[in-house]
């Protein structure tokens, strides 16, 4: 039976539960907007980068380097819309 | 076919290895799907033209355990991959299973949630901040949606077949199609529901 629920899942599940209360605390705790915002940024792009190398397995075969570096440039892009486009309409430069 | 028994069965033949390298491309292409409707989101969300805001209809129980279920199943069916990989097809079988049944649960409480919003007034024609709110939310509600039809169809196949480098590598692929989801959920619930209520 214990085969069946590696050490590594396990951990990786543990954590992403400790970082999911970790962004849990911008609701209880009374933080400021950029304070709590910092918190669920970092909360938020560690638990993908967990599911990313732990559960989805990206860094194991040999086109893993194809697989990190086609993410990265998409999160790239993502990020580009989302911020350029806020700076654009509701940061108002 | 050429086999390659180093390799765990997923990844075991040319084509396997390149349906899985194709599936995140495709993955990437989602990114960028969920990345313009958050930026559509951000845009509108204090646009609420008279109608409830985000603190107004946001509840954290419900959101809670949608999270808890999904971080759950995220991390059943990397349970079911790792079972597959040392080759137990029934074990396997019973963590997708679960999986799918945690999927399920999810998508009960959204609708609910869905209902809820729309008595107290919060509707798709309502304001531009609740029709991006449900476009988000509905985008990632059809996903899961979809996976469960997907991850059925899986699983029978299996039952049929057992693990060969076809089904491995099927199950593998739509294991990472839920994890993505699982990410884009923590998204969600980072930057609407937890920014909202903040």
């Amino acid at each position: 039976m214990s085969e069946l629920f590696p050490r590594k899942q396990i951990m990786g599940f543990v954590f992403s539960l400790i970082l999911t209360a970790a962004a849990l605390t911008v609701y209880f705790l009374n933080m400021s907007f950029a304070k709590g915002m910092v918190v669920l940024l970092v909360t938020a792009f560690v638990q993908a980068l967990l599911q990313l190398v732990v559960f989805m397995h990206a860094g194991e075969t040999n086109d893993k380097w194809v697989i990190y570096g086609k993410v990265a440039f998409m999160m790239a892009i993502a990020l580009i819309t989302v911020f350029g486009t806020l700076l654009i309409f509701l940061w108002d430069m | 076919m050429k086999v390659d028994h180093s390799l765990p069965l997923e990844y075991s033949t040319k084509q396997n290895g390149l349906n899985i390298f194709g599936f995140w491309v495709f993955l990437a292409a989602e990114i960028m799907l969920f990345a313009t409707l958050f930026t559509s989101y951000f845009t509108l969300e204090h646009r609420t033209a008279g109608g409830p805001n985000g603190t107004e209809i946001f509840e954290i129980a419900p959101v809670l355990i949608e999270t808890f279920v999904l971080l759950t199943s995220s991390f059943t069916i990397g349970l079911g991959v790792h079972a597959m990989r040392i080759g137990r097809k029934k074990a396997m079988m019973t963590f997708f299973v679960i999986t799918l049944l945690l999927g399920l649960v999810f998508i009960g409480f959204e609708i609910d949630e869905f209902i809820t919003y729309i008595h107290e007034g919060a509707t798709l024609q309502t304001s531009a901040f609740t029709a991006m709110l449900m476009t988000t939310l509905g985008t990632h509600g059809a996903h899961v949606t979809f996976g469960l039809f997907w991850g059925t169809a899986i699983l029978l196949q299996v039952k049929k077949s057992g693990l060969t480098p076809e089904t491995a590598n099927k199950s593998f692929i739509f294991s990472l199609y839920w994890h993505f989801l699982d990410v884009v959920w923590i998204f969600i619930f980072s930057f609407i529901y937890l920014k909202g209520m903040m």
